[in-house]
Protein backbone atom coordinates (compact mmCIF):
# COMPACT_ATOMS: atom_id res chain seq x y z
CA UNK A 1 0.00 0.00 0.00
CA UNK A 2 2.81 2.41 0.85
CA UNK A 3 4.19 1.61 -2.10
CA UNK A 4 1.02 2.56 -4.49
CA UNK A 5 0.58 6.03 -2.21
CA UNK A 6 4.68 6.55 -2.79
CA UNK A 7 3.74 6.28 -6.71
CA UNK A 8 0.47 8.10 -6.33
CA UNK A 9 1.91 10.78 -4.50
CA UNK A 10 4.71 11.39 -6.81
CA UNK A 11 2.25 11.40 -9.94
CA UNK A 12 -0.18 14.17 -8.34
CA UNK A 13 2.86 16.66 -7.41
CA UNK A 14 3.73 16.35 -11.45
CA UNK A 15 0.37 16.84 -12.19
CA UNK A 16 -0.06 19.96 -10.19
CA UNK A 17 3.11 21.36 -10.90
CA UNK A 18 2.26 20.96 -14.74
CA UNK A 19 -1.51 22.86 -14.35
CA UNK A 20 0.37 25.56 -13.51
CA UNK A 21 2.12 26.12 -16.22
CA UNK A 22 1.04 27.47 -19.43
CA UNK A 23 -1.71 25.37 -21.06
CA UNK A 24 -0.28 25.32 -24.28
CA UNK A 25 2.84 22.25 -24.62
CA UNK A 26 4.22 20.74 -27.13
CA UNK A 27 5.00 17.09 -26.91
CA UNK A 28 8.43 17.60 -26.20
CA UNK A 29 7.35 19.23 -22.70
CA UNK A 30 5.32 16.59 -22.43
CA UNK A 31 8.05 13.89 -22.82
CA UNK A 32 9.96 15.70 -20.85
CA UNK A 33 7.56 15.65 -17.63
CA UNK A 34 7.20 12.00 -18.48
CA UNK A 35 8.36 9.60 -15.48
CA UNK A 36 9.59 5.76 -16.15
CA UNK A 37 9.79 3.20 -14.09
CA UNK A 38 10.86 -0.66 -13.74
CA UNK A 39 9.01 -3.34 -12.06
CA UNK A 40 10.80 -6.49 -11.38
CA UNK A 41 8.08 -8.96 -10.27
CA UNK A 42 9.50 -11.22 -7.64
CA UNK A 43 7.22 -13.83 -8.12
CA UNK A 44 7.70 -16.77 -10.60
CA UNK A 45 3.67 -17.90 -10.41
CA UNK A 46 2.09 -17.33 -13.41
CA UNK A 47 -1.15 -16.71 -12.19
CA UNK A 48 0.39 -13.96 -9.71
CA UNK A 49 2.12 -12.43 -12.61
CA UNK A 50 -0.96 -12.37 -14.59
CA UNK A 51 -2.87 -10.52 -11.75
CA UNK A 52 -0.36 -8.44 -11.35
CA UNK A 53 -0.41 -7.13 -15.31
CA UNK A 54 -3.94 -7.08 -14.53
CA UNK A 55 -3.55 -4.69 -11.40
CA UNK A 56 -1.39 -2.26 -12.77
CA UNK A 57 -3.24 -1.92 -16.11
CA UNK A 58 -6.56 -1.39 -14.45
CA UNK A 59 -5.24 0.86 -11.42
CA UNK A 60 -2.50 2.97 -12.44
CA UNK A 61 -2.84 6.43 -13.71
CA UNK A 62 -0.10 6.18 -16.70
CA UNK A 63 -0.20 9.75 -18.32
CA UNK A 64 2.66 11.20 -17.11
CA UNK A 65 3.94 7.78 -16.01
CA UNK A 66 4.83 4.84 -17.95
CA UNK A 67 5.84 1.17 -16.86
CA UNK A 68 7.60 -1.84 -18.06
CA UNK A 69 6.98 -4.77 -15.24
CA UNK A 70 9.42 -7.72 -16.43
CA UNK A 71 8.81 -10.98 -15.21
CA UNK A 72 9.41 -14.76 -15.41
CA UNK A 73 7.55 -18.00 -14.61
CA UNK A 74 8.04 -21.57 -13.53
CA UNK A 75 7.28 -24.30 -16.42
CA UNK A 76 3.84 -22.97 -17.85
CA UNK A 77 1.78 -22.68 -21.12
CA UNK A 78 0.20 -19.70 -21.76
CA UNK A 79 -2.81 -19.86 -24.05
CA UNK A 80 -4.02 -16.00 -25.71
CA UNK A 81 -7.66 -14.56 -24.66
CA UNK A 82 -9.69 -16.60 -27.03
CA UNK A 83 -7.53 -19.25 -27.71
CA UNK A 84 -8.63 -23.02 -27.24
CA UNK A 85 -6.22 -25.07 -24.75
CA UNK A 86 -7.44 -28.38 -26.59
CA UNK A 87 -6.21 -27.49 -29.74
CA UNK A 88 -2.87 -26.03 -28.06
CA UNK A 89 -1.77 -28.06 -25.94
CA UNK A 90 -0.38 -31.78 -26.01
CA UNK A 91 -2.47 -32.76 -22.63
CA UNK A 92 -1.60 -36.52 -22.60
CA UNK A 93 2.32 -35.88 -22.31
CA UNK A 94 2.52 -32.89 -19.95
CA UNK A 95 2.89 -35.43 -16.81
CA UNK A 96 6.26 -36.58 -18.11
CA UNK A 97 8.16 -32.81 -18.05
CA UNK A 98 7.57 -32.16 -14.60
CA UNK A 99 6.19 -33.73 -10.92
CA UNK A 100 2.70 -32.08 -10.59
CA UNK A 101 2.81 -31.25 -14.28
CA UNK A 102 3.14 -27.68 -16.12
CA UNK A 103 0.67 -25.15 -15.25
CA UNK A 104 -1.88 -23.91 -17.60
CA UNK A 105 -3.23 -20.57 -17.64
CA UNK A 106 -4.81 -18.30 -20.37
CA UNK A 107 -3.94 -14.50 -20.25
CA UNK A 108 -6.81 -11.50 -20.67
CA UNK A 109 -4.11 -10.01 -24.01
CA UNK A 110 -4.60 -11.21 -27.11
CA UNK A 111 -1.70 -13.54 -29.32
CA UNK A 112 -0.37 -16.91 -29.26
CA UNK A 113 0.52 -19.96 -27.26
CA UNK A 114 3.36 -19.67 -25.59
CA UNK A 115 5.87 -21.95 -23.25
CA UNK A 116 7.36 -20.46 -20.49
CA UNK A 117 9.92 -21.58 -18.02
CA UNK A 118 13.17 -19.84 -15.72
CA UNK A 119 14.63 -18.98 -19.90
CA UNK A 120 11.96 -17.18 -20.52
CA UNK A 121 11.88 -13.65 -20.17
CA UNK A 122 8.17 -11.52 -20.36
CA UNK A 123 8.33 -7.64 -20.61
CA UNK A 124 5.09 -6.19 -20.49
CA UNK A 125 4.98 -2.16 -21.51
CA UNK A 126 2.26 -0.24 -19.90
CA UNK A 127 1.48 3.34 -21.42
CA UNK A 128 -1.71 5.24 -22.23
CA UNK A 129 -4.37 3.69 -25.24
CA UNK A 130 -3.01 6.67 -27.16
CA UNK A 131 0.77 6.09 -26.42
CA UNK A 132 0.57 2.43 -27.70
CA UNK A 133 3.10 1.56 -29.95
CA UNK A 134 4.78 -1.96 -30.70
CA UNK A 135 7.46 -0.74 -32.77
CA UNK A 136 8.83 1.81 -30.18
CA UNK A 137 8.82 -1.21 -27.32
CA UNK A 138 10.87 -3.88 -30.19
CA UNK A 139 12.72 -1.28 -30.80
CA UNK A 140 14.13 -1.22 -26.90
CA UNK A 141 14.77 -4.39 -26.98
CA UNK A 142 16.51 -4.99 -30.12
CA UNK A 143 19.07 -1.50 -28.88
CA UNK A 144 19.49 -3.13 -25.76
CA UNK A 145 20.40 -6.69 -26.75
CA UNK A 146 22.59 -4.85 -29.22
CA UNK A 147 24.23 -2.51 -26.55
CA UNK A 148 24.82 -4.97 -24.17
CA UNK A 149 25.67 -8.36 -26.25
CA UNK A 150 26.28 -6.52 -29.96
CA UNK A 151 24.11 -8.79 -31.06
CA UNK A 152 21.32 -7.87 -34.03
CA UNK A 153 17.83 -8.57 -33.83
CA UNK A 154 15.36 -7.22 -35.97
CA UNK A 155 11.98 -6.33 -36.48
CA UNK A 156 9.27 -8.83 -38.73
CA UNK A 157 6.40 -7.58 -40.53
CA UNK A 158 4.00 -8.52 -37.75
CA UNK A 159 6.61 -7.38 -35.26
CA UNK A 160 8.09 -10.24 -33.70
CA UNK A 161 12.26 -10.31 -33.21
CA UNK A 162 13.53 -12.78 -35.46
CA UNK A 163 17.33 -13.75 -35.53
CA UNK A 164 18.88 -14.34 -38.81
CA UNK A 165 15.99 -12.46 -40.33
CA UNK A 166 13.85 -15.04 -40.04
CA UNK A 167 13.38 -17.25 -36.46
CA UNK A 168 11.63 -15.96 -34.31
CA UNK A 169 12.63 -15.58 -30.57
CA UNK A 170 9.92 -12.65 -29.47
CA UNK A 171 5.83 -13.21 -29.49
CA UNK A 172 3.65 -10.72 -28.96
CA UNK A 173 0.47 -9.88 -26.82
CA UNK A 174 -1.41 -7.11 -26.49
CA UNK A 175 -4.67 -5.75 -24.56
CA UNK A 176 -6.08 -2.38 -25.16
CA UNK A 177 -8.56 -0.42 -22.72
CA UNK A 178 -10.24 2.56 -22.03
CA UNK A 179 -7.41 4.93 -21.03
CA UNK A 180 -4.76 2.23 -20.47
CA UNK A 181 -3.17 -0.08 -22.99
CA UNK A 182 -0.11 -2.53 -22.58
CA UNK A 183 1.84 -4.62 -24.80
CA UNK A 184 3.75 -7.91 -23.73
CA UNK A 185 6.91 -9.39 -25.73
CA UNK A 186 7.61 -12.94 -24.22
CA UNK A 187 11.29 -13.15 -25.16
CA UNK A 188 13.20 -16.78 -25.69
CA UNK A 189 16.18 -16.70 -23.77
CA UNK A 190 17.65 -19.98 -22.92
CA UNK A 191 13.81 -21.60 -23.08
CA UNK A 192 13.69 -25.51 -23.15
CA UNK A 193 13.03 -26.58 -26.14
CA UNK A 194 12.54 -30.26 -25.62
CA UNK A 195 10.15 -29.36 -22.91
CA UNK A 196 8.72 -26.38 -25.17
CA UNK A 197 8.12 -29.51 -27.69
CA UNK A 198 6.51 -32.18 -25.34
CA UNK A 199 4.22 -29.35 -24.48
CA UNK A 200 2.89 -27.53 -27.32
CA UNK A 201 3.41 -30.41 -30.36
CA UNK A 202 -0.01 -31.53 -31.17
CA UNK A 203 -0.62 -34.71 -32.69
CA UNK A 204 -3.64 -35.08 -35.24
CA UNK A 205 -7.01 -33.52 -33.20
CA UNK A 206 -9.64 -32.86 -35.36
CA UNK A 207 -11.12 -29.40 -33.71
CA UNK A 208 -13.10 -26.95 -35.25
CA UNK A 209 -13.34 -23.71 -34.50
CA UNK A 210 -12.84 -20.28 -35.39
CA UNK A 211 -9.93 -19.69 -32.87
CA UNK A 212 -6.36 -18.83 -33.99
CA UNK A 213 -3.42 -21.29 -34.25
CA UNK A 214 0.03 -20.76 -33.04
CA UNK A 215 2.88 -20.86 -35.50
CA UNK A 216 4.83 -23.79 -36.04
CA UNK A 217 7.10 -24.73 -33.50
CA UNK A 218 10.44 -25.02 -35.93
CA UNK A 219 9.95 -21.43 -36.44
CA UNK A 220 11.26 -20.68 -33.30
CA UNK A 221 14.81 -19.86 -31.80
CA UNK A 222 16.71 -18.78 -28.42
CA UNK A 223 18.54 -16.09 -28.24
CA UNK A 224 21.88 -17.86 -26.47
CA UNK A 225 21.79 -19.92 -30.02
CA UNK A 226 23.63 -16.61 -31.95
CA UNK A 227 24.64 -15.27 -28.10
CA UNK A 228 26.02 -17.94 -26.26
CA UNK A 229 26.37 -15.56 -23.33
CA UNK A 230 23.03 -13.87 -22.07
CA UNK A 231 21.19 -15.26 -19.80
CA UNK A 232 17.86 -13.70 -18.34
CA UNK A 233 19.05 -11.62 -15.57
CA UNK A 234 21.54 -9.58 -17.52
CA UNK A 235 18.68 -8.63 -20.01
CA UNK A 236 16.49 -7.96 -17.34
CA UNK A 237 19.09 -4.90 -16.52
CA UNK A 238 20.00 -4.09 -20.36
CA UNK A 239 16.03 -4.19 -21.32
CA UNK A 240 15.71 -2.30 -17.83
CA UNK A 241 18.45 0.77 -18.38
CA UNK A 242 17.36 1.01 -21.98
CA UNK A 243 14.03 1.45 -21.37
CA UNK A 244 15.13 4.53 -18.89
CA UNK A 245 17.33 6.05 -21.21
CA UNK A 246 14.74 6.08 -23.82
CA UNK A 247 12.48 9.11 -24.27
CA UNK A 248 8.91 8.45 -23.73
CA UNK A 249 7.47 10.04 -26.80
CA UNK A 250 9.96 10.03 -29.77
CA UNK A 251 11.73 7.40 -28.55
CA UNK A 252 15.21 9.12 -29.38
CA UNK A 253 18.15 7.66 -26.73
CA UNK A 254 18.69 10.20 -23.74
CA UNK A 255 21.73 8.50 -22.55
CA UNK A 256 22.70 7.64 -19.09
CA UNK A 257 21.66 11.13 -18.02
CA UNK A 258 18.12 10.64 -18.81
CA UNK A 259 18.04 7.14 -17.02
CA UNK A 260 19.30 8.72 -13.97
CA UNK A 261 16.45 11.33 -13.70
CA UNK A 262 14.12 8.45 -14.29
CA UNK A 263 12.21 6.37 -11.41
CA UNK A 264 14.72 3.58 -11.44
CA UNK A 265 14.35 -0.25 -10.88
CA UNK A 266 11.82 -1.62 -8.09
CA UNK A 267 11.49 -5.28 -7.01
CA UNK A 268 7.54 -5.99 -6.30
CA UNK A 269 6.32 -8.08 -4.14
CA UNK A 270 2.80 -9.37 -5.37
CA UNK A 271 1.23 -9.68 -2.72
CA UNK A 272 -2.01 -8.21 -1.21
CA UNK A 273 -0.48 -5.98 1.15
CA UNK A 274 1.17 -4.29 -2.08
CA UNK A 275 -1.56 -4.56 -4.35
CA UNK A 276 -4.84 -4.72 -2.81
CA UNK A 277 -7.19 -7.05 -4.37
CA UNK A 278 -4.61 -8.91 -6.67
CA UNK A 279 -5.60 -12.44 -4.74
CA UNK A 280 -8.99 -11.93 -5.95
CA UNK A 281 -7.76 -11.69 -9.75
CA UNK A 282 -4.81 -14.31 -8.89
CA UNK A 283 -8.24 -17.00 -8.22
CA UNK A 284 -10.05 -15.89 -11.55
CA UNK A 285 -6.96 -16.48 -13.06
CA UNK A 286 -6.34 -20.22 -11.78
CA UNK A 287 -10.14 -21.20 -11.93
CA UNK A 288 -11.29 -23.78 -14.48
CA UNK A 289 -13.71 -21.05 -15.35
CA UNK A 290 -11.54 -18.77 -16.96
CA UNK A 291 -8.73 -21.56 -17.97
CA UNK A 292 -11.19 -24.11 -19.96
CA UNK A 293 -14.46 -22.08 -19.11
CA UNK A 294 -13.24 -19.30 -21.61
CA UNK A 295 -12.47 -21.45 -24.44
CA UNK A 296 -14.72 -20.40 -27.66
CA UNK A 297 -17.14 -22.67 -29.13
CA UNK A 298 -16.19 -25.53 -30.83
CA UNK A 299 -16.30 -29.11 -32.17
CA UNK A 300 -13.90 -32.39 -32.01
CA UNK A 301 -14.72 -35.36 -34.10
CA UNK A 302 -13.36 -38.87 -33.89
CA UNK A 303 -13.25 -41.90 -35.93
CA UNK A 304 -13.11 -45.59 -34.17
CA UNK A 305 -12.68 -49.00 -35.93
CA UNK A 306 -15.33 -51.38 -34.23
CA UNK A 307 -13.47 -54.05 -32.50
CA UNK A 308 -14.70 -57.25 -34.76
CA UNK A 309 -16.12 -59.09 -31.76
CA UNK A 310 -18.85 -57.00 -31.96
CA UNK A 311 -19.96 -57.59 -35.42
CA UNK A 312 -20.89 -61.07 -36.27
CA UNK A 313 -22.36 -60.35 -39.06
CA UNK A 314 -19.40 -60.93 -41.92
CA UNK A 315 -16.72 -61.39 -40.04
CA UNK A 316 -13.50 -59.54 -41.45
CA UNK A 317 -14.96 -56.47 -42.49
CA UNK A 318 -14.30 -53.50 -41.10
CA UNK A 319 -16.60 -50.35 -39.84
CA UNK A 320 -15.92 -47.48 -37.71
CA UNK A 321 -17.85 -45.46 -35.10
CA UNK A 322 -17.64 -41.48 -36.04
CA UNK A 323 -17.75 -39.35 -32.45
CA UNK A 324 -18.62 -35.64 -32.84
CA UNK A 325 -18.97 -33.74 -29.28
CA UNK A 326 -19.68 -29.82 -29.31
CA UNK A 327 -18.18 -27.63 -26.41
CA UNK A 328 -19.35 -24.58 -25.37
CA UNK A 329 -17.78 -22.64 -21.98
CA UNK A 330 -15.52 -25.71 -21.97
CA UNK A 331 -18.71 -27.94 -21.26
CA UNK A 332 -20.00 -30.68 -23.78
CA UNK A 333 -23.10 -29.34 -25.33
CA UNK A 334 -23.69 -31.92 -27.47
CA UNK A 335 -22.74 -35.72 -29.11
CA UNK A 336 -23.41 -37.10 -32.03
CA UNK A 337 -22.37 -40.57 -32.84
CA UNK A 338 -22.32 -42.23 -36.35
CA UNK A 339 -23.47 -45.87 -35.85
CA UNK A 340 -22.31 -48.23 -38.73
CA UNK A 341 -25.03 -50.78 -40.15
CA UNK A 342 -23.30 -53.80 -38.41
CA UNK A 343 -23.23 -52.56 -35.34
CA UNK A 344 -26.61 -51.12 -35.03
CA UNK A 345 -28.27 -54.05 -36.36
CA UNK A 346 -27.31 -56.07 -33.07
CA UNK A 347 -29.22 -53.34 -30.94
CA UNK A 348 -27.78 -50.50 -29.18
CA UNK A 349 -29.35 -50.04 -25.91
CA UNK A 350 -26.84 -47.99 -24.33
CA UNK A 351 -26.43 -44.57 -26.30
CA UNK A 352 -29.25 -42.73 -24.74
CA UNK A 353 -27.97 -42.95 -21.33
CA UNK A 354 -24.25 -42.06 -22.22
CA UNK A 355 -25.94 -38.75 -23.92
CA UNK A 356 -27.85 -37.69 -21.23
CA UNK A 357 -25.03 -38.48 -18.49
CA UNK A 358 -22.39 -36.38 -20.59
CA UNK A 359 -23.98 -32.99 -21.76
CA UNK A 360 -23.22 -30.10 -19.63
CA UNK A 361 -20.32 -32.09 -18.04
CA UNK A 362 -16.63 -30.46 -18.07
CA UNK A 363 -14.68 -31.66 -21.19
CA UNK A 364 -12.30 -33.67 -19.09
CA UNK A 365 -11.48 -37.71 -18.88
CA UNK A 366 -12.85 -37.25 -15.28
CA UNK A 367 -16.38 -36.78 -16.78
CA UNK A 368 -16.56 -39.85 -18.64
CA UNK A 369 -15.14 -41.89 -15.53
CA UNK A 370 -17.98 -40.68 -13.22
CA UNK A 371 -20.01 -41.42 -15.86
CA UNK A 372 -19.21 -45.28 -16.11
CA UNK A 373 -19.00 -45.41 -12.76
CA UNK A 374 -22.62 -44.26 -12.23
CA UNK A 375 -23.79 -46.81 -15.36
CA UNK A 376 -21.98 -49.20 -13.69
CA UNK A 377 -23.76 -53.03 -14.45
CA UNK A 378 -26.10 -51.25 -16.73
CA UNK A 379 -23.73 -51.05 -19.81
CA UNK A 380 -22.80 -53.80 -21.88
CA UNK A 381 -19.85 -54.87 -23.61
CA UNK A 382 -21.36 -53.06 -26.46
CA UNK A 383 -21.85 -49.77 -25.12
CA UNK A 384 -18.81 -50.07 -23.11
CA UNK A 385 -16.89 -49.57 -26.61
CA UNK A 386 -19.09 -46.77 -27.08
CA UNK A 387 -17.93 -44.72 -24.10
CA UNK A 388 -14.64 -45.70 -23.96
CA UNK A 389 -15.08 -44.35 -27.83
CA UNK A 390 -16.15 -40.82 -26.01
CA UNK A 391 -13.54 -40.72 -23.59
CA UNK A 392 -10.50 -41.42 -25.72
CA UNK A 393 -12.20 -38.22 -28.05
CA UNK A 394 -11.26 -36.63 -24.44
CA UNK A 395 -7.76 -37.85 -23.67
CA UNK A 396 -6.70 -37.44 -26.98
CA UNK A 397 -7.83 -34.37 -27.02
CA UNK B 1 -49.37 19.99 -59.03
CA UNK B 2 -46.94 21.17 -56.38
CA UNK B 3 -45.78 17.86 -55.70
CA UNK B 4 -43.90 17.42 -59.08
CA UNK B 5 -41.70 20.12 -59.17
CA UNK B 6 -40.19 19.44 -55.53
CA UNK B 7 -39.79 16.01 -56.57
CA UNK B 8 -38.01 17.00 -60.17
CA UNK B 9 -36.17 19.91 -58.24
CA UNK B 10 -34.74 16.95 -55.30
CA UNK B 11 -33.94 14.61 -58.09
CA UNK B 12 -31.67 17.57 -60.19
CA UNK B 13 -29.83 18.46 -56.72
CA UNK B 14 -28.96 14.61 -55.82
CA UNK B 15 -27.87 14.14 -59.31
CA UNK B 16 -26.04 17.67 -59.91
CA UNK B 17 -24.91 18.74 -56.66
CA UNK B 18 -22.86 16.79 -54.08
CA UNK B 19 -23.16 18.50 -51.53
CA UNK B 20 -26.67 17.57 -50.93
CA UNK B 21 -25.53 13.85 -50.96
CA UNK B 22 -23.51 14.09 -47.63
CA UNK B 23 -26.03 16.17 -46.02
CA UNK B 24 -28.57 12.95 -47.09
CA UNK B 25 -25.98 10.73 -45.54
CA UNK B 26 -25.56 12.96 -41.95
CA UNK B 27 -29.06 12.66 -42.11
CA UNK B 28 -29.01 8.71 -42.13
CA UNK B 29 -26.53 8.81 -38.73
CA UNK B 30 -28.16 11.78 -36.72
CA UNK B 31 -29.99 9.67 -34.24
CA UNK B 32 -26.51 7.96 -33.14
CA UNK B 33 -24.69 9.35 -30.16
CA UNK B 34 -21.07 8.90 -29.97
CA UNK B 35 -18.69 8.80 -27.17
CA UNK B 36 -15.00 10.42 -26.89
CA UNK B 37 -13.92 6.91 -26.78
CA UNK B 38 -15.76 5.51 -30.17
CA UNK B 39 -18.70 3.87 -28.75
CA UNK B 40 -21.68 4.59 -30.69
CA UNK B 41 -25.31 3.82 -29.03
CA UNK B 42 -28.77 4.39 -31.36
CA UNK B 43 -32.12 4.47 -29.39
CA UNK B 44 -35.30 3.07 -30.16
CA UNK B 45 -37.48 4.20 -26.87
CA UNK B 46 -35.79 2.25 -23.93
CA UNK B 47 -33.84 0.03 -25.82
CA UNK B 48 -29.99 1.20 -26.67
CA UNK B 49 -28.09 -0.54 -29.67
CA UNK B 50 -24.56 -0.47 -29.03
CA UNK B 51 -21.42 -0.24 -31.51
CA UNK B 52 -17.87 0.71 -32.14
CA UNK B 53 -17.74 3.61 -34.47
CA UNK B 54 -15.83 3.37 -38.12
CA UNK B 55 -12.48 5.35 -37.21
CA UNK B 56 -12.52 2.45 -33.94
CA UNK B 57 -12.91 -0.25 -36.29
CA UNK B 58 -10.41 1.14 -38.23
CA UNK B 59 -7.74 1.37 -35.54
CA UNK B 60 -8.20 -1.90 -34.61
CA UNK B 61 -7.94 -3.84 -37.68
CA UNK B 62 -9.22 -7.00 -38.67
CA UNK B 63 -11.40 -8.75 -35.66
CA UNK B 64 -10.89 -11.87 -35.44
CA UNK B 65 -12.99 -13.02 -32.55
CA UNK B 66 -15.84 -10.62 -30.62
CA UNK B 67 -17.42 -11.71 -27.28
CA UNK B 68 -20.09 -9.93 -26.24
CA UNK B 69 -21.77 -9.82 -22.98
CA UNK B 70 -24.65 -12.48 -22.48
CA UNK B 71 -28.85 -11.47 -22.29
CA UNK B 72 -29.83 -9.99 -19.01
CA UNK B 73 -25.99 -9.02 -17.65
CA UNK B 74 -26.72 -5.86 -15.75
CA UNK B 75 -24.11 -3.61 -17.33
CA UNK B 76 -22.99 0.09 -16.01
CA UNK B 77 -21.67 2.84 -18.18
CA UNK B 78 -18.16 3.04 -18.83
CA UNK B 79 -17.30 -0.23 -17.64
CA UNK B 80 -15.66 -3.51 -19.13
CA UNK B 81 -18.67 -5.76 -20.89
CA UNK B 82 -16.78 -8.22 -23.61
CA UNK B 83 -13.60 -7.97 -25.18
CA UNK B 84 -12.77 -7.74 -29.27
CA UNK B 85 -9.53 -9.75 -30.64
CA UNK B 86 -7.76 -8.33 -33.84
CA UNK B 87 -5.04 -8.69 -35.33
CA UNK B 88 -3.32 -6.21 -33.24
CA UNK B 89 -4.65 -6.82 -29.87
CA UNK B 90 -7.30 -7.79 -27.85
CA UNK B 91 -9.86 -4.90 -26.71
CA UNK B 92 -12.05 -4.13 -24.16
CA UNK B 93 -15.67 -3.31 -25.12
CA UNK B 94 -16.95 -0.63 -23.07
CA UNK B 95 -21.14 0.53 -23.17
CA UNK B 96 -22.06 3.99 -23.32
CA UNK B 97 -24.61 3.99 -21.15
CA UNK B 98 -26.16 1.20 -18.58
CA UNK B 99 -28.52 -1.12 -18.64
CA UNK B 100 -29.83 -4.44 -19.07
CA UNK B 101 -28.44 -6.36 -22.15
CA UNK B 102 -31.61 -7.93 -24.21
CA UNK B 103 -29.97 -8.83 -27.14
CA UNK B 104 -26.68 -9.80 -28.30
CA UNK B 105 -25.67 -9.52 -32.37
CA UNK B 106 -25.08 -13.62 -32.50
CA UNK B 107 -23.93 -12.75 -36.50
CA UNK B 108 -21.29 -10.80 -34.58
CA UNK B 109 -19.83 -13.85 -32.90
CA UNK B 110 -19.75 -16.30 -35.86
CA UNK B 111 -18.62 -13.45 -38.44
CA UNK B 112 -16.43 -10.87 -36.52
CA UNK B 113 -15.29 -8.98 -39.85
CA UNK B 114 -18.62 -7.47 -39.95
CA UNK B 115 -17.58 -4.92 -37.24
CA UNK B 116 -14.65 -4.08 -40.05
CA UNK B 117 -17.52 -4.48 -42.89
CA UNK B 118 -20.79 -2.79 -41.23
CA UNK B 119 -20.23 -1.33 -37.66
CA UNK B 120 -22.84 0.68 -38.16
CA UNK B 121 -25.48 -1.51 -39.55
CA UNK B 122 -24.73 -5.32 -39.55
CA UNK B 123 -21.99 -4.66 -37.18
CA UNK B 124 -23.43 -3.56 -34.12
CA UNK B 125 -23.11 -5.42 -31.17
CA UNK B 126 -25.64 -6.04 -28.15
CA UNK B 127 -28.78 -4.29 -27.55
CA UNK B 128 -29.46 -2.81 -23.58
CA UNK B 129 -32.73 -1.56 -22.08
CA UNK B 130 -31.60 1.71 -20.26
CA UNK B 131 -31.26 1.82 -16.70
CA UNK B 132 -30.60 5.73 -17.05
CA UNK B 133 -31.49 8.52 -19.99
CA UNK B 134 -29.90 11.22 -18.55
CA UNK B 135 -26.64 9.41 -19.58
CA UNK B 136 -27.42 10.28 -22.93
CA UNK B 137 -26.72 14.07 -21.81
CA UNK B 138 -22.78 13.01 -21.76
CA UNK B 139 -22.57 12.04 -25.44
CA UNK B 140 -22.03 13.69 -28.67
CA UNK B 141 -24.04 14.10 -31.92
CA UNK B 142 -23.05 12.72 -35.01
CA UNK B 143 -21.91 16.36 -36.15
CA UNK B 144 -20.29 16.90 -32.90
CA UNK B 145 -18.22 13.15 -32.96
CA UNK B 146 -17.06 14.34 -36.41
CA UNK B 147 -15.88 17.38 -34.99
CA UNK B 148 -14.24 16.03 -32.31
CA UNK B 149 -12.48 13.36 -34.23
CA UNK B 150 -10.82 16.39 -36.63
CA UNK B 151 -9.41 18.06 -33.21
CA UNK B 152 -7.78 14.70 -32.43
CA UNK B 153 -6.39 14.24 -35.57
CA UNK B 154 -4.51 17.50 -35.42
CA UNK B 155 -2.46 16.19 -31.71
Amino acid sequence: MAFMQHFCNRITSKLTRLNARSLSRANITVENDLKKSVLISQSTDIYTNLALEEWIFKNFNLEKHHILMLWKNDPCIVIGRNQNPWSEINFSDLQSLKEGGVNIARRSSSGETVYHDHGNLNLTFFTPKEKYDLKKNNQVVVKSIFREFGCSVDIGMDNHLLLGKKKQVSNNAAKLGRENAYHNISLRVQCSKINRNVALQKRDVHIQSSTKHSVPLSEMMNLCEETPDVTVSTLVKAVGWEFLRTKGISGKDGGMELANKQQGFHMVNPTEYWFPGIQEIRDKYNSWEWRYGKTPKFTIAQNFAVPTGLLHTNAGASASLKVTMTVENGRISDITIFVPQELNSLGFTGEAKVFHGLKGKKFTAQAFEDLEDSLGSLLNEKDRFFTECLKQVMTNA
Amino acid sequence: MAVVPRVLCRRFLQNFSSPRFIHTSLKVYAERLFTEKHEWVKLDGKIGTIGISDYAQEALGDVVYAQLPDVNTEIKQKEECGALESVKAASEIYSPVSGKVIEKNEAVEETPSLINTSCYDKGWLFKLELANESELKELMTETKYTEFLKTQESH
